[in-house]
């Protein structure tokens, strides 16, 4: 290798210390790391700027900030809250059928939409129904922030990673629907059963307490009820148009931006409002890593890596597919899921290429990637962005939670979901 | 006008007072603010009224203000009942509650400097203060009465608020009956 590529190597794994340990800003450390990479000479603008393989994914980026404007316009509706108490009252208030409604809400909508933006919406409207049937909010703030992993997990837009994996992979909304959603459902039904068993069967039920949720007014929480309707038929426009990839050929990036734009002219609202709900930090945090991986690709190391990684399997796809599943699974807990992901991506398209006509053996690394990395998320505090913004709202309301107690039930959770999908990818790519 | 001559005294609160009953002092001094005050009854802090508003409000309510509407009488009744188990201290521990020093100006600070300090920090209310003793505060209410009165929008009311302190509104009726423990006047130990 080259001493720009060794410099590349030393930048790189500086900043990725930096980022695990979350001892400064993550996008400081990302954009810092980008401009080191600039300064070292391993990467330069045109490879930055107009390379998906170097540089900036801008597929990624621009996905994720027109989801975040729909979520954050559809936010002004009150659905979410209205959702969860409506939900909570179909249980009639018993504390475990409320804690598998919850389950099942923030799973489905962390499919449809982000992790994040579900979690920001279901954990406050929980807090109050706990805090009105005097039940602890931990256990179900726990629950929450796993089942939005496992749910996220189950389509392109559910989860950041998979956002990555598409772009480079070359897979559609589609294909995650078809190779994910199935072992989804299964892992679904297992967490319910695991959530009895960690949190469920000790809440206990009180009648009276229980009729001071029935006595909630769900409706009330829908502020602007003609905005919902509209926004109801951008967003199913816009899974249309994702789920309608192979015909129309039109990028998720592309349809995202004109869902974005269709909401913004319906809901005629001031652009501080859903610019707010934009993550910038997340974007710039995302922009900054893929200058750094890009840097990589550009000097040739994850070409090496590849090639080293591939006399290792031997054409043995079986072993590399499991060791994939559950080493992401593992670092994926100790690290972010999207750096992993980000750096792990071109390693995967250098030991197979792009997904598009792969045989099934070779496209499971890409799948036990995707699997691996958002259930490996569930680990620890730390593992997936939810957790970390699940942990922040429970702190802020005084009920804090610590790292080992979410790692606590995290690490249970995970163990027994990638259990469960080491036989799925045997039986349904080998 | 000098801060020495538009300083009065307001009531105050301690740490050990309850959410209920900072509302109640609130509510009848017709406060913007509430200075907490030390044990001899120096003000230490203030806090915003804003703010007071803003602590009948669990943080998931503030957090999602969409959840408010959910909300029927009897649980809005719930919420209420709260404070009065809850006090000042535990609200500020919480970080419910953010009270911020004091700013001060000398006794010999003009209007101008006066409303200068107001603005530059968003604050009803200012200590006027030197190195040997404490004087009183400056209300944004009586700072602006000074101000009309100058700009010749004088009247019986604009008057009255210049000779009565804050205090003096409660002297009759709460803290007769409160004996004047939980809401003292600013100052008055220090003077």
């Amino acid at each position: 290798m080259t001493l720009a590529a060794w410099l590349a190597v030393a930048v790189f794994a500086s900043a990725y210390i930096l980022i695990a340990t979350e001892k400064l800003n993550r996008a400081a450390v990302a954009l810092g790391g980008a401009a080191a990479m600039v300064a070292i000479g391993a990467t330069r603008g045109h490879a930055m700027f107009f390379s998906e393989e170097t540089g900036i994914d801008w597929n990624v980026i621009f996905l994720l900030f027109g989801m975040m404007i729909i979520v954050g316009i559809l936010k002004e509706t009150g659905v979410f809250e209205f959702l969860a108490i409506w939900s909570a009252q179909r249980a009639q208030a018993r504390p475990f059928r409320m804690m598998v409604m919850l389950i099942l809400i923030t799973a489905v909508a962390s499919a449809l939409l982000d992790n994040v933006t579900t979690v920001l919406l279901v954990a406050p409207v929980t807090l109050l129904l706990c805090d009105r049937m005097a039940l602890p909010p931990v256990p179900f703030l726990l629950a929450e922030a796993m089942a939005s992993n496992i749910g996220g997990t189950a389509t392109l837009i559910g989860d950041p990673p998979n956002i990555i994996i598409a772009s480079r992979a070359g897979l559609s909304f589609n294909d995650f629907v078809v190779n994910l959603a199935p072992i989804v459902v299964v892992l679904l039904a297992v967490f319910i059963g695991l959530a009895w068993l960690l949190w469920g069967r000790r809440l206990a039920h009180d009648p009276e307490r229980s009729s001071a949720v029935m006595a909630l007014t769900p409706r009330e929480t829908i502020t602007n009820a003609a905005l919902l309707r509209r926004m109801s038929l951008i967003l199913a426009l816009v899974l249309l148009g994702f789920v309608t990839h192979a015909v129309t050929h039109i990028e998720p990036s592309v349809i995202a931006l004109l869902g974005a734009g269709a909401a913004i002219l319906v809901s005629r609202l001031e652009p501080d409002t859903y610019l707010e709900d934009v993550e910038w930090e997340t974007l710039l945090f995302f922009a900054g890593l893929f200058v750094m991986v890009g840097s990589l690709v550009h000097q040739g190391v994850i070409e090496q890596l590849a090639r080293s990684v591939t006399s290792l399997i031997d054409g043995n796809y079986h072993v590399a597919a499991q060791g994939i599943l559950v080493g992401s699974a593992v670092l994926s807990g100790i690290v972010d899921n999207i750096p992993y992901v980000a750096t792990m991506s071109p390693l995967v398209h250098g030991l197979v290429g792009p997904a598009a006509g792969l045989p099934p053996e070779e496209a499971s690394l890409w799948w036990a990637l995707a699997l691996g990395a958002d259930l490996g998320g569930n680990a620890t505090a730390i593992g997936a962005s939810a957790n970390v913004v699940v942990c922040g709202i429970a702190k802020r309301n005084g009920h804090p939670i610590s790292f080992w107690e979410f790692t606590k039930y995290g690490l249970i959770v995970t163990a027994v979901t990638i259990l469960c999908t080491v036989p799925y990818v045997t039986l349904r790519y080998f | 006008m000098r801060a020495i001559d538009l300083a009065e005294q307001v009531p105050t609160v301690h740490k050990e007072t309850t959410g209920a009953e900072a509302a109640r002092i609130v509510a009848e001094f017709r406060l913007n603010g509430l200075v907490v005050a030390d044990d001899s009854g120096v003000p230490i802090a203030v806090i915003p009224g804003s703010q007071l508003l803003s602590v009948v409000l669990p943080q998931y309510v503030r957090d999602d203000p969409h959840l408010a509407h959910a909300y029927d009488e009897q649980a809005a009744d719930d919420l209420c009942a709260k404070l009065t188990t809850v006090t000042l201290g535990d609200l500020i521990d919480a970080k419910r509650l953010t009270p911020a020093q004091l700013p001060q100006v000398e006794p010999d600070a003009t209007v101008v400097e006066i409303v200068s300090a107001m603005s530059k920090l968003h604050y009803p209310l200012i200590v006027v203060a030197d190195q040997a003793r404490f004087h009183g505060v400056v209300t944004m209410s009586r700072v602006l009465a000074a101000i009309a009165q100058a700009a010749g929008q004088d009247s019986d009311l604009i008057r009255r608020r210049l000779d009565k302190d804050i205090i003096d509104r409660g002297r009759s009726g709460y803290l007769s009956e409160a004996g004047g423990d939980t809401a003292r006047g600013a100052g008055e130990d220090a003077r």
